[in-house]
This record gives C-alpha cells, sequence and structure tokens, in this order.
C-alpha cells in the first residue's frame, strides 16, 4: 500500500513538474495532443487527401493508441537506470520504477482519447453502443503495455545495448502495427502474421469499436491478453529476483 | 543498550563483477565472512580504510544489497542510511523531492506532509522549498537531504560519516543533531574516519579491511589496534 501511494504521488509530481516548465503549463496536455492531430488532419484530410475518405480518422485512431504504447517503452525501459541515484541510496522495489513511467503515459492517454473521440463526433461519427467496449480495450492495451515495459526495464540495466535494439524494434514494429494501412485489407500467411503483434490486434479493435460501431473480436483480445498476462508473469519474476542485484550493475 | 539483536549478520559475503576484457570477467568481493550482531540501542562504529568494504556494508544493512553468501536477518521494520543525497529528481521541487524522500524511507505520506514545516525549518530553505531541485545550490540540496534524514525516523539509523555540511552555523546545528540522535536509545551504525568522534559516541567498533574483519570490539581496544602505526602505513598489513 505504501508503494502504491510513492507510485502515485510520484506520477502526479512528475506530471506537474513537466507542465511546470512551461509558460502555459498544463494546458500543454490538452494543447499538445490538438496540435498533434491537427497536424495529421491538415495533412491528411485537407491537403494531401491521400488514402481517400476517412483516411485521417483511420490514421488518427491508429497513431493515438501507438503513441501510449512507443513512448511507455521507450521510456520505461530506461526507467531502472534512470532510478539509479535513488537505488544506490534507499531500497525500493524495482518494479516501481517502470510502474510509475506506465502511469505518467497512461494520463497523458487518457487526456488524448477524450479529445480524439469528441474529434469524431465533431467529424459525423455518431456515438455507438460498442463504445462501451472502450474501457475495455484501454484496460487491455494498459496490461500490455506495463507487461512489455516491465519486461524492457527488467533486462536493460543488465544488457545495456538493448536499448538500441528496443529503439528500432518500436520503429519496425510501427510500420507492422497497421498505423498506416488496414492489416486486414491483406491476405493470407500475412495477415496471420501480422496479427501475432498485439498491437496490431489492439489498434484494429479500437478502430472497429470507434470508426465502425461494431464490437471488437474477441478471439483477438483474449490473444492479448494471454500474451500480456504471460509477459507479466515473467517481468514480475525478473524484477523480484533481481531486486537487489541491481544497484550491483547501475 | 539491551541485549536484543536488532540486525544479525551470519558468514555475509558481497561480490561484484569485474570486466577485465570484452568477454572475461572475475568476481571481487567488497566484503566477506562477516558475522556479527547490532543490538538495540547501541552505537556501533564501523572503521577501515578505503575500499575496505564499509559502504558495501551498509547497504547490506539497509537491505540495498542482498548477500550472496550468508544470511542478514532483519528483527525491525526500517534500517535507513542517513544521508545528504537521497537520490533528488532535478526536475522535482524540494517539496515534492522531501515528501517522496520521507516516504521510501518509511513514512506514510500524511506524516511527510504534517512534518514538511520541521524540514522546512531545519534546512532554511524557506519559499525555495518549491523550486525545482535542479536550481539548488550544493549548500541547499546537503541542507534538505539532512533535514529530511532527521525527520525520517528510521528502527536503524546508518550514518556514512557524520555530516558537517553547509554553512559554519548550520554546521554546527547538524553535527549537534546527529550527535543528539546517536546519543538517544536509537540504534546506530556508523562509519568514520574521525577518530575523536568514533571514541566519543560508539559503544562498540567492527574494523575492516580488505572486505574482511579485522577486530571487533571494545572502542577504545580497537581504535588503539586501528590507529596503531604498524597499521597506518598504506598498504600495511592487518595483523
Amino acid at each position: 500500500m505504501k508503494y502504491l501511494d510513492i507510485i502515485f504521488y510520484k506520477t502526479w509530481a512528475d506530471l506537474r513538474a513537466e507542465a511546470s516548465r512551461a509558460y502555459i503549463g498544463f494546458l500543454w496536455w490538452f494543447i499538445e495532443p490538438i496540435l498533434y492531430m491537427g497536424t495529421f488532419y491538415v495533412l491528411f484530410g485537407l491537403g494531401l487527401r491521400m488514402g481517400g475518405e476517412g483516411f485521417v480518422y483511420f490514421l488518427l485512431c491508429g497513431l493515438i493508441p501507438w503513441k501510449w504504447f512507443s513512448s511507455t517503452i521507450s521510456n520505461g525501459s530506461r526507467a531502472i537506470e534512470a532510478g539509479a541515484g535513488m537505488i544506490h541510496q534507499v531500497y525500493l522495489p524495482k518494479v516501481i520504477l517502470p510502474t510509475i513511467i506506465v502511469c505518467i503515459n497512461t494520463v497523458k492517454f487518457l487526456i488524448i482519447l477524450p479529445i480524439l473521440m469528441i474529434f469524431l463526433v465533431l467529424s459525423g461519427y455518431g456515438i455507438e453502443v460498442s463504445w462501451l467496449a472502450m474501457p475495455l480495450l484501454i484496460a487491455l492495451q494498459l496490461l500490455m503495455v506495463w507487461s512489455l515495459t516491465s519486461f524492457c526495464a527488467a533486462l536493460v540495466p543488465f544488457v545495456p545495448d538493448l536499448r538500441y535494439v528496443i529503439e528500432n524494434g518500436l520503429l519496425l514494429l510501427m510500420f507492422v502495427s497497421g498505423v498506416f494501412f488496414d492489416i486486414d485489407g491483406l491476405s493470407g500467411t500475412i495477415r496471420t502474421v501480422l496479427y501475432l503483434n498485439p498491437m496490431a490486434v489492439l489498434i484494429d479493435s479500437y478502430r472497429e469499436v470507434l470508426l465502425l460501431g461494431s464490437w471488437p473480436g474477441m478471439a483477438g483480445l483474449i490473444y492479448v491478453l494471454s500474451f500480456s498476462i504471460v509477459f507479466a508473469v515473467i517481468s514480475w519474476w525478473l524484477l523480484v529476483r533481481f531486486d537487489r542485484r541491481y544497484p550491483k550493475v547501475l | 543498550m539491551s541485549d536484543t539483536t536488532v540486525l544479525k549478520l551470519e558468514d555475509v559475503g558481497v561480490r561484484f563483477r569485474r570486466r577485465t576484457s570484452l568477454l572475461r570477467s572475475e568476481w571481487r568481493w567488497a566484503i566477506r565472512h562477516l558475522s556479527f550482531d547490532v543490538k538495540a540501542g547501541e552505537t556501533l562504529g564501523v572503521v577501515g580504510r578505503n575500499g575496505a568494504g564499509k559502504s558495501t556494508l551498509l547497504k547490506v544493512l539497509t537491505g540495498i544489497l542482498a548477500p550472496d553468501e550468508g544470511k542478514v536477518t532483519r528483527y525491525c521494520d526500517t534500517a535507513s542510511l542517513l544521508t545528504i543525497n537521497l537520490g533528488f529528481m532535478p526536475h522535482l521541487s524540494g517539496r515534492d523531492n522531501a515528501i517522496l524522500s520521507g516516504m521510501l524511507m518509511g513514512l506514510a505520506r500524511s506524516d511527510v506532509q504534517a512534518r514538511l514545516g520541521e524540514i522546512i525549518e531545519f534546512s532554511e530553505l524557506g519559499a525555495d522549498i518549491d523550486e525545482p531541485f535542479r536550481t539548488y545550490s550544493a549548500g541547499m540540496k546537503a541542507r534538505l537531504g539532512f533535514a529530511i534524514s532527521l525527520v525520517a525516523d528510521p528502527d536503524i539509523i546508518l550514518m556514512d560519516e557524520i555530516l558537517g555540511v553547509g554553512d559554519r552555523s548550520f554546521r554546527r546545528k547538524s553535527t549537534e543533531a546527529m550527535r543528539e540522535k546517536i546519543r538517544s536509545d536509537k540504534t546506530v551504525v556508523l562509519v568514520s574516519h574521525q577518530e575523536e568522534v568514533l571514541s566519543s559516541v560508539c559503544d562498540r567498533i567492527i574494523w575492516l579491511d580488505n572486505g574482511g574483519m579485522v577486530m571487533e570490539g571494545s572502542t577504545s581496544e580497537v581504535l588503539r589496534g586501528y590507529t596503531a602505526p604498524e597499521n597506518q602505513l598504506p598498504g600495511g598489513k592487518a595483523p
């Protein structure tokens, strides 16, 4: 319980500190995602008109969950290293460190998401019953993001070189997660292989729910859940196993 | 001092891997075969030359490191290192750092918040407490660290040197506060190079060299051995 309190306090303090560094402070939490979405709107909705009707909405429904995933893993994999100063002075369960990064990025996602949904409604997409599935998708992605971030964070202190692998792996993963194209449009083996990536399943599910107003496919979600549980168990085990070994290698 | 044991070390060893070339590495024992008890309420001194394993020992006592060999048994809740560097986050304010450090040292958030006034007063930071930590001068950082350490009241206090930090008046104030902690019936483990400090506050002293125990015993006895001229030569052999 004490450690939960530390996680929440640190999350809150970091978010506040980030905001206080800019002149208009926490307004940036709203303005930044609006600018981010606006850029794509101008580029694909008004300017280039690439990818056909509704491409910009298709893109945003992929980009926003992707941004949550990639920035959490990218920052979170360095979490234990970044806490080196602290873990040399006081004992704390190392699992706290990546978890704080997950919390910070989740808050940011939870600010962007309603903005996206408002943007969709303003653009003529109706509010569907299927939107009730959103909490389920978010919870599932949260578990998935936590399990992979903790996994990376647990290994990076022992093998610092992994950081480069992770950064480039994320880049590759962005292109095969269906952020920019519809995996359903592909056929055969390649489609099956791409859907082994849980992020591809999730992005497709967000689109089904938000854009098509249909319920997400349960088989895919159960796959993502199993994948996340396996990684969550491995990460937890690693972080507990090496809890008092990290100070030695940092 | 009572006879209650609060911390028990049995044949404790900690080793570090040292890389000698790309693929080769070797283990080096920072401390090894250490066995001793810490009794409730006593002040235990630790002496030894640089690299003798004192800092590693303190990290084992706080639980930051687990022993690779042997066993550490703790019969109390919290054992914290009192230090001026609590691993502060440069981007957070002094206040947030104080609250987080206090929580990490075992206090509940409400307790730290209730005692923030005390921390601000002792550290003499005033309104600067809400400024980001990275803007602090070295003296301000040290004062904040010291004030938090003082307020967080762990069951066992571990100290690496009695810290004289800040300007002359703060140094006097902090040294006095530390001495008061030591004199109280707190359990204290103190690493120091200042023999006059050790001889005035310690009930017992442990002398480390090369990661091993050279001597354990009463303050005067160990200090006599430790300060003997033949043991002060660089590379001098322990008896």
